[in-house]
């Protein structure tokens, strides 16, 4: 039975001339599981809020919408709010009340419900969703990731028959993701319940997949089940965002069905491929020492636990350093105590050979050392990006403003964007910027916290590709990140932060080819035949350098 | 306030609890009774030690005893009222009613200080939104949402700081400069707040906020515990009221102090008043035991 479906819907923002969606037609039968893909800015949102009427955005729209057969502007209010649940991207703006138990009632509240039937619903909602133990907390409390399961639930709590996420994962870790993901798939599975969702993660949600739809500058090119969407899109932008598997199976000519999974992936390569190796080289040349911490102590409060304890680090100049580890394991305060944000307690903070131990925070950027935050958005405090870029030149005193703006601006590809409002701007845009502005004051080390956050791939391969343009002018990166495959690609050294120490650090193929379970998902598909291939262009060029492929059953 | 204490006396309903504080707090404020204030103290005292324990009910007592003391100081030192001289300071009289004045004005003050402190850690703001969201329910979910938000522009405000000294905002010494920066960062967090509750009021439309015949949820239930105490309360306060208002319990300073009376009436009183105070530490108390009996049974 068809439950949503759209009958060639076209819509343009007001002020604009472009659409934003272009004669789409589609069907959502009941207990689908539909994943929405597609660059930023292709649609995708737009797409999904024509489904909620609620937060349909005003614009010159044409066709048709319809739930359960019946246009969705006829149906009565109390039904389009109970029956279309809809979960936004960002954890922290959607929840309403400081209490738990409030916000999983605020839906119910809103229909009318009476106290027993709501008290009922909640305690069920906090059972399934296992935050019983959350209840009686105050939301601000919560992790971003419970902050999401707690806007799925309260969503659940109406009982709706579809499901729309925006992006629902965009903001957390990647342990997080996966435990919300593996909500939905629940969801899916144990209730039936019809989902739609767009997602950057396509590694996590394809193989849970019923069909896949994607949006290519508000036209819907493709539509259909996840193995044929990948082989049918093999040379589109978006492919950028597959699972691993896929891509690596899109560059060979094998003919054999699409692997999705890593298990598939690994019996594709064990099937066709003969042992390969990829030689470990360490490129960094091991001189001069850009930043070294001696024994490191931090705690934030005096009878707390310490965050760093004892660290050593060592980056050398001109290198790309990762540093991986889970939440709340000490990376951003190390990041924070290498920009002079803190200070340890016992040991020693070296800049370009300098001890900064009792040096101000004007020192440390003196010496060259930069920040861009997690959220980049804080680095704009003006409502457009050129006047904050004049007022760092102001307080920084750079000579030749409007030339150094306008070479900056034209190597990060952001021209366009200076007259904008950085709210205005996408995640990838904003983050370009901050990295503008930071890259204004002409820093020698450069500190990126969490830098792929709610980035698509397409966003991460050009922010990689940024990142080795400024790497090769001579500059230090130090990264602090979740997010595995994207340090294997950018990094010359990765090491693993946990219980306030550095532990191993080594090149990426060596990293995560000795690593098990904190590793990319090519190292997992390739390790019994790729040995040392941890990125998909690591695995693509053996399957090339290898040419003619042996099929074992031959 | 994450992990409080789960006890006897702040459980019961919110109705219970407020007409309780309500009932206490109006009587020590209206009388002069030292008996009766002094029990009030007592009782406040008490109980704020068994809920927040030893160590921090100390270090409140103290500053607690200074203030009383100071004000106990004053009073004589601007009143000069009274037939009983002590002695003449600046050719004005320093009067023993005035000084006692004084001490019984800093048990009045000092008690219901503690009632508030008590009030504030229990009657959390859920309870208070509880009890009055019924009559004013749009203003109790702006309040629930206030204190949401509150916390958030908090942790923001903090965050561009930080972003905002790396970049060097704050390198420019001066008062002047030093303002001119922290207006910028706070009217960027003035955008952010905007930009943010576009978000928040999208997520409330997409859950039907804003259709008609919106109810009212809370955890609360009213049980026949909570009945018993509202009644014991009730009878309590209504004896005090009705010696108080029957001049039962009045007792003068000026211009000279009257005698204790200690007849069955004032007894009744008094002892009241007594019960009316303790009941939130003998609750507490008959927690205690209650817990350690059936505990042993484990």
């Amino acid at each position: 039975m068809e439950i949503l479906s759209i009958k060639n819907l076209s819509f343009t923002y007001p002020m604009l001339n472009t659409r934003a969606l272009d004669s789409v037609t589609m069907t959502v039968e009941q207990g689908d599981f539909v994943v929405l893909c597609g660059q930023s800015g292709s649609g995708k949102t737009t797409l999904l809020k024509m489904f909620k009427r609620e937060i349909t955005p005003n614009g010159k729209c044409s066709g048709e919408v319809f739930f359960k057969g019946e246009p969705i502007k006829d149906i009565d209010d109390r039904t389009s709010a109970k029956k279309i649940g809809f979960v936004f991207q960002k954890p922290e703006q959607q929840i309403v009340t400081d209490k738990v138990w409030h916000e999983l009632a605020f839906g119910l509240e809103s229909l009318g419900y009476d106290s027993k039937y709501i008290r009922l619903r909640v305690g069920e909602m906090a059972n399934y969703f296992g935050i019983s133990s959350l209840f009686h907390r105050k939301t601000e409390n919560l992790s971003g990731g419970q902050k999401q399961l707690l806007n799925l639930a309260s969503v659940m709590a109406m009982s709706p028959d579809v499901l729309i996420l925006d992006e629902p994962t965009s903001q957390l870790d990647p342990i997080s993701a996966g435990d919300f993901i593996a909500t939905l798939k629940r969801l899916n599975t144990e209730l039936g319940l019809t989902i739609i969702l767009t997602e950057h993660r396509l590694q996590d949600v394809f193989p849970i997949a019923d069909k896949v739809a994607v949006l290519d500058n508000g036209k819907l090119i493709a539509y259909g089940k996840p193995r044929e969407i990948c082989r049918e899109l093999k040379k589109h932008p978006v492919s950028a965002g597959f699972p691993s598997a896929v891509q690596i199976y899109n560059s060979t000519d094998i003919s054999t069905d699409c692997p999705l999974t890593v298990r598939e992936g690994r019996d594709f390569i064990n099937n066709n491929f003969s042992k390969r190796k990829i030689e470990i080289r360490d490129t960094v040349p091991k001189t001069e020492i850009a930043v070294e911490l001696k024994d490191a102590f931090f705690r934030y409060e005096k009878e707390g636990q310490d965050i760093l304890a004892g660290t050593r680090l060592k980056v050398y100049k001109g290198e790309h350093f990762s540093i991986l580890g889970g939440n709340g394991s000490g990376k951003t305060t190390t990041l924070k105590i290498l920009s002079g944000i803190l200070k340890p307690y016992r040991g020693s903070v070296f800049i370009n050979g300098q001890k900064m131990n009792r040096k101000p925070l004007t020192e440390y950027s003196r010496m060259g050392i930069a920040m861009l935050p997690q959220n980049p958005e804080t680095v704009f405090i003006k409502p457009k990006i050129i006047e904050d870029y004049i007022e760092l030149c102001k307080i920084k005193g750079v000579e030749n403003r409007d030339k150094k703006i306008a070479e900056i601006t034209e190597s990060l590809g952001i021209k366009g964007l200076m007259d904008k409002h950085p709210y205005d701007l996408s995640g990838g845009e904003v983050q370009r910027c901050a990295l503008g502005k930071i890259l204004l004051a002409n820093p020698s080390i450069i500190l990126l916290d969490e830098p792929t956050k709610g980035i698509d791939a397409y966003g991460k391969i050009s922010l990689a590709k940024m990142l080795n343009k400024i790497k090769s002018q001579g500059r230090t990166i130090i990264t602090v990140t979740h997010d595995v495959e994207f340090s294997a690609i950018v990094s010359d050294r990765c090491a693993l932060f946990f219980d306030g120490d550095v532990l191993s650090n080594s090149v990426p193929q060596e990293f995560f080819s000795t690593n098990n379970f904190y590793t990319t998902s090519v190292s997992r598909i390739c390790r019994d035949r790729f040995i040392n291939a941890v990125t998909v262009d690591d695995a693509v060029s053996l399957i090339k350098e290898g040419g003619q492929y042996e099929n074992k059953n031959n | 306030m994450e992990n409080r204490k789960i006890s006897g006396f702040n459980t019961l309903h919110p109705a219970v609890l407020f007409t309780y504080f309500v009932s206490v707090v109006i009587v020590a404020m209206f009388c002069t009774n030292p008996v009766m204030l002094f029990l009030a103290l007592i009782g406040g005292v008490s109980f704020f030690g068994v809920m927040k324990g030893a160590k921090l009910f100390f270090q409140d007592l103290c500053f607690y005893i200074l203030m009383a003391v100071f004000i106990a100081i004053i009073n004589p030192l601007f009143s000069h009222n009274g037939v009983t001289p002590l002695f003449f300071m600046n050719g004005n009289p320093v009067t023993l009613e005035a000084i006692l004045y004084g001490v019984d004005i800093a048990l009045m003050l000092v008690g219901v200080i503690y009632w508030c402190k008590c009030y504030s850690e229990v009657m959390t703001t859920d309870k208070f939104l509880f009890l009055f969201g019924k009559a004013v329910p749009k203003l109790s979910l702006v309040l629930s949402a206030a204190l949401r938000f509150i916390p958030l522009f908090r942790r923001k405000l903090k965050e561009i700081r930080s972003v905002q000294s790396s970049l060097g905002l704050y390198e420019k010494k001066g008062m002047i400069n030093r303002v001119t920066a922290e207006l910028k960062v706070f009217s960027s967090l003035i955008t952010w707040s905007l930009e943010n509750s576009v978000d928040t009021g999208a997520s409330m439309k997409a859950r039907g906020y804003g259709l008609k015949g919106r109810t009212h949820f809370s955890v609360f239930t009213f049980r026949k515990r909570d009945l018993g105490y509202l009644i014991c309360i009730i009878v309590l306060v209504g004896i005090v009221i009705l010696g108080m208002s029957m001049g039962i319990s009045d007792f003068k300073f000026y211009p000279e102090i009257s005698e204790f009376n200690f007849g069955l009436k004032q007894i009744a009183v008094y002892i009241s008043f007594g019960i009316l105070s303790f009941i939130p530490f003998l609750s507490e108390l008959w927690e205690v035991i209650m817990w350690k009996y059936s505990a042993s049974k484990i």
